[in-house]
């Protein structure tokens, strides 16, 4: 095996008292590809930002060439020859290829003149270029280069810093197939070259694919790893998902109708979504599962009117809709739970009453002047915030930016629940929020399905599909792959149709 | 109330942790009124300093100052709270005061003489306010262009236009002759109130309530505070949007009336002394320049302040360089005052 | 395929908008008026456009960044008034760079307040600075009228080589600034701060030291178009630069300047000044009375 040139030894790292990462030992050699894998927040990015210098460990050390590791900041990573790629690109699209790898500091003419010095990096990109196989002009604008290429720019930036560790965060999220293998050959040939690699990703036919090393994350601890070969599929699946679903879930006592209540046929948005069918039912929680990037949020926000169609059929009850905007999604009984609480879902500067008042406020108006019936809206806007149980009772005058996450999206389904919708989508309803809340927001559906109403619940979280839905739809690259019922719940099987694309390349 | 905007001061005392007690000044400062006080404060620093200040003249000419820049002022206030801003509004002014004179001056206007001659220009005006102000708001929702681009073209394309349509109705560089009924909306009194603080009060009553009290204010907050929340809440954006424009638009053409009653002659250079001023005053009065902030009354107070200030210097016998040093250290004074407030907040 | 030629010809159009408007609007007044299209217009034309177009070489770094700045007519008066009040007896050599510096000065209290005030919008900043500044001026020239002496007004009507000392100077920061924005490493990192501070900031790049220096390059330009101004009419009265930030930015605007920050130039800014003074001087020669002057 080659030399030794990064080992991490017992790190652990807590935030407010959680603990995200505990113990996590692993070592990277020279000319080695480490796939490192693991669940949403199993622990992945925390790894990647302690060696960036973003966060510092609580526990634990690093060494690199023998040597301790200590970054304090993303200039130490860089100096210490530790290069990061991230999901979103560090680019200007407004510069060429050539400005953007050396905006940091341009060579320049006859050394001190204030005037970059074109030939020299224009000759110098031309070899980095030529590195990692992109074959344009160094002053191209990085504007029109695709995803792909840009993510190949990247790359060459990092060698111009002469990196000898490049860590990659999920690069192929939105790359095509055929620039995912381009990708993979360029790592290769970096590889042979001596330099090391971290490849996070979420698809891991990929990771199989181009790594020699596998290393597993769950909830901040090593489950394990080891060379390839040890390494198959169903290891891999079985060490991610690992836990086993306790008593996290409030039984729920009534059985889904068979009234339909959402009818969704054939909806199709090139790139996006594929041929997406599915019906549901009055009473029914329909999980939605799938990878990052699998087409989940999307299809929701196209179900709610946010995001255009090319192709398909919507139905709210008996009506198809003509007409698909939020408006009119909410006017036929609709209501969308958004993932981005902070960015889309509140107000964040106002309050409580108000955030909740919001999608409701024509029904409490008079139709020509529209007058609000302040007092009738305060009255049921208190009862509906008392019914999701907020933790405090100063609706109108407490600011949502000072609640908790678990609260606050306590405010998003009380702000919905004042429309009584029939249909009720909800994206990463527990996303960032913690276990006791969550579990309330789990009393909540059940309450909502009780009473009737449909919902459509997207999650990344396995187990919580699973002890919630009555079924579950399976996406993959935008298409619908299988739909579980709840008798043959198995998370390995739901993650394998999750992965089937994946699977079926690496076969 | 809405809240959102309006009692940022004594929500912000109430954190996750219950109530906390705050000093005094930080209660001044977080005072939605504080320009009122400023106000207050100042107009009894100066009074035993200029007597004058006080007496009936001097406090009908601030009131008379005030009216029109008040009323513009307000429209403005409506595409701040939406994160917008309108700069056209001064050559709306000025278009429309030409175009309409134009309709009722007795010296060859379209209806000149003619009894319909007053309802047409009035109605000339609104509709000249409110055409521009829908091109504007088209351009930024529909076009989905900049806001500051659009209006800015605008003010240079009408403040031109305003001249050359000026050149072909008149041998001066004005159009007189108004009607006498038209004049008096600027100038005369209706039981002992002069007619222009009826208008400007109507003005103000119904922003006052169309914010407060309606779902397009509760709209227009929503907007500038989270546009994309809103949105996904079912709030026609885009529409909303669009109206800030057309009242904006409408609310130029109202203190056009105003001004050009005042003058007797419809003016194509009117009011255009007055953009940043009018801008100001709104800022001074707490609406943020980033949007889903604001109240008529704190424009209100904003515009009452310059003004207060403008008149006192020149009693005072100051020069036109202190009111404007004095005015630019305010706008200054006013943004710390806004950094200092946010400041306490986030600290909780 | 048509479509797509559609498309592509809409982009040209676009893209090249302020040059399809300067043709249209020179073809319009040429049918207009026979003196419109000679030598001696268009020479008079861009003397007559070189102060705005000074200025907004200057105004086109800030909103590069995303920034804008109200102050420019307010610091041009400032540093007019020192001219004509203070430096009036000094050879041309030590006031003009005198009050350029001046300039330079005020532009960096811009900067100063925009990086030390996070959060607070230029706009604010600099509106503030245009009062306090078209003051100070105002209490300068106790309101009156200044006028500056023989050697300035004399090199207001020099020419070199048929050319009029105006244009050079106009082509001296043009060329000057087309080289700091397309040639060193502080004009790319403009474009960079302008398209996305968060990412310029990790790359490395001193934002705060950037906008600074925007600013300062501002207020210089500023002082310089108003040098270049006074040069011409001799005299400043107490509107002297008054609102001459609307078409200062509406030039850069118009040249696709983007006000969103990390796009546009200075090539177009000045052809956005040239085409405002061009509208203005082609109202004038087809007689429509343009009482009103920016």
């Amino acid at each position: 095996m080659a030399a030794e040139i990064l080992r991490l030894d017992g790190l652990s790292k807590s935030f407010f008292g959680v603990e995200v990462l505990h113990a996590v030992s692993f070592a990277l050699h020279r000319g080695e590809i480490l796939g490192l894998v693991g669940e949403n927040g199993s622990g992945k990015s925390t790894t990647m930002n302690i060696l960036g210098g973003i966060h510092q460990a609580d526990a634990g050390s690093i060494t690199l060439d023998g040597r301790p590791y200590r970054p304090t900041g993303p200039r130490d990573a860089q100096e210490a020859g530790l290069a990061f790629i991230h999901q979103e690109l560090n680019l200007f699209e407004n510069l060429s290829i050539e400005e953007n790898i050396f905006i940091s500091g341009f060579p320049r003419r006859l050394g001190r003149l204030p005037l970059i010095d074109r030939g020299r990096i224009g000759q110098r990109t031309r070899e980095l270029l030529d590195m990692v196989d992109v074959r344009y002009p160094p002053a191209t604008p990085v504007g029109k280069l695709s995803q792909g290429e840009r993510q190949l720019v990247e790359i060459a930036k990092a060698l111009s810093q002469d990196a000898r560790i490049i860590l990659l965060d999920e690069p192929t999220t939105s790359l095509t197939r055929r620039e995912t293998e381009k990708l993979f050959t360029i790592m290769e040939r970096l590889r042979a070259q001596g330099i090391a690699l971290i490849y996070i990703s979420h698809i891991l036919g990929d990771v199989l694919r181009v790594c020699d090393t596998i290393q597993v994350l769950r909830d901040g601890h090593l489950v394990g790893g080891g060379p390839r070969d040890e390494m198959p599929i169903d290891t891999l699946i079985s060490l991610m998902v690992g836990r086993k679903i306790e008593n996290l879930f409030p039984p729920r006592d009534t059985e889904p109708t068979t009234v339909p209540a959402l009818e969704v046929e054939g909806i199709t948005q090139s790139g996006v979504v594929r041929d997406v069918s599915f019906t549901l039912h009055e009473g029914e929680v329909l999980g939605v599962a799938g990878l990052m990037g699998a087409g989940r949020s999307e299809l929701a926000r196209i179900l709610f009117g946010l995001d255009p169609f090319e192709a398909g059929r919507i139905a709210v009850g008996d009506t198809t809709l003509t007409e698909v905007s939020p408006e009119a999604c909410m006017r036929h009984g609709m209501a969308f739970l958004t993932e981005d609480r902070r960015g889309e879902g509140l107000m964040m500067e106002a309050t409580i009453a108000d955030n909740t008042a919001l999608p409701s406020l024509r029904a409490y108006a008079r139709s020509l002047t529209g007058w609000i019936a302040r007092s009738r809206l305060e009255d049921d806007v208190a009862e509906v915030s008392r019914r999701v149980q907020i933790n405090t009772t100063d609706y109108r005058g407490m600011l949502v930016k000072n609640l908790s996450g678990g609260n606050q999206q306590k405010v998003v389904i009380g702000k919905w629940l004042l429309r009584q919708p029939k249909v009720f989508i909800l994206d990463e309803p527990t996303r960032g929020i913690d276990v006791g809340a969550k579990f309330e927001v789990y009393k909540i559906v059940n309450q909502l399905v009780a009473e009737g109403t449909a919902v459509l619940f997207i999650s990344s979280e396995m187990e919580e599909l699973i002890g919630m839905c009555d079924r579950i739809l399976v996406m993959s690259h935008g298409e619908i792959t299988g739909i579980h019922e709840r008798h043959e719940f198995d998370s390995e099987r739901i993650l394998e149709t999750a992965m089937l694309k994946n699977l079926a390349d690496v076969a | 109330m809405l809240r959102t905007a309006g009692a940022s001061g004594n929500a912000a005392t109430r954190t996750a942790g219950g109530v906390r007690t705050r000093g005094w000044l930080e209660r001044l400062i977080l005072s939605e009124y504080l320009v009122f006080y400023l106000t207050t404060a100042y107009f009894l620093a100066v009074w035993p300093i200029v007597p004058e200040i006080a007496t009936a003249s001097s406090l009908s000419n601030m009131l008379t100052d005030m009216l029109p820049l008040l009323v513009v002022a307000i429209g403005q206030t409506f595409v701040l709270i939406v994160a917008g801003i309108d700069l056209s509004v001064t050559s709306i002014i000025a278009f429309a005061s030409v175009v309409g004179a134009s309709v009722m001056t007795a010296d060859g206007g379209y209806l000149g003489g003619s009894p319909l001659a007053v309802p047409a220009g009035i109605l000339t005006f609104l509709l000249i306010g409110g055409l521009i102000g829908w091109f504007n708001g088209f351009c930024c929702t529909r076009l989905g262009m900049p806001p500051i681009i659009v209006t800015l073209t605008g003010l240079m394309f009408l403040s031109g236009t305003a001249i050359w349509y000026t050149t072909g109705h008149s041998e001066t560089s004005s159009i007189a002759g108004l009607p006498k009924a038209f004049v008096l909306i600027g100038q005369g009194s209706a039981y002992g109130v002069p007619n222009a603080l009826w208008v400007a009060l109507a003005v103000g009553i119904s922003a006052h309530l169309l914010l407060g009290h309606t779902v397009f204010g509760r709209w227009l907050y929503a907007i500038g505070i989270n546009r994309k929340a809103a949105e996904i809440s079912g709030v026609p954006v885009g529409t909303a949007i669009l109206w800030t424009f057309v009242i904006s638009g409408v609310c130029a053409a109202i203190a056009s009336i105003l001004f050009t009653g005042r003058l007797e002659t419809g003016t194509p250079v009117l009011g255009q002394r007055i953009l940043l001023d009018i801008i100001a005053a709104v800022v001074i009065g707490g609406t943020s320049l980033a949007g889903g902030k604001g109240k008529i009354v704190w424009t209100v107070g904003g515009v009452l302040f310059l003004v207060v200030i403008d008149t006192s210097l020149k009693l005072l016998g100051m020069s036109l360089f202190v009111v404007f040093a004095v005015k630019g250290g305010v706008i200054l004074f006013a943004a710390i005052i806004d950094a200092m407030r946010q400041r306490i907040i986030m600290r909780g | 395929m048509s479509g797509t030629a559609g498309r592509r010809l809409a982009l040209v159009v676009l893209q090249n908008a302020p040059l399809i408007a300067f043709v249209v609007v020179l073809v319009i007044f040429a049918s207009l008026s026979d003196r419109f299209l000679t030598l001696g217009n268009f020479t008079n034309i861009v003397t007559q456009s070189s102060h705005i177009a000074i200025m907004a070489i200057g105004i086109t770094f800030v909103l590069l960044t995303a920034g804008i700045d109200l102050s420019v007519g307010a610091v041009m008066y400032v540093g007019v008034a020192i001219l004509a009040l203070y430096l009036g007896d000094l050879p041309v050599v030590v006031s003009f760079p005198l009050v350029a510096l001046i300039g330079l000065a005020l532009g960096a209290v811009n900067g100063f307040f925009v990086v030390q005030m996070r959060g607070l919008h230029p706009f604010i900043i600099t509106l503030a600075m245009l009062f306090i500044l078209r003051g100070a001026a105002l209490w300068m020239t106790d309101t009156r009228m200044v006028f500056v002496a023989e050697p300035i007004m004399s090199l207001g009507r020099t020419s070199y080589l048929g050319v009029p000392w105006a244009i050079w100077m106009f082509a001296a920061v043009f060329a000057l600034a087309w080289i700091v924005l397309r040639e060193t490493p502080f004009g790319r990192q403009v474009y960079a701060v302008g398209q996305d501070p968060v990412a310029a900031g990790k790359a490395g790049i001193n934002v705060p030291l950037v906008l600074f220096a925007v600013y300062c390059i501002c207020g210089l330009c500023a002082a310089l178009g108003g040098l270049v101004s006074i040069a011409q009419v001799a005299a400043a009265s107490s509107t002297f630069g008054f609102q001459k930030e609307f078409p200062v930015i509406a030039a850069a605007v118009l040249g696709g300047t983007s006000l969103f920050g990390g796009r546009g130039g200075v090539i177009g800014t000045v052809f956005g000044a040239i085409l405002i003074q061009t509208v203005e001087n082609g109202l004038v020669m087809t007689n429509a009375n343009l009482h009103h002057r920016w």
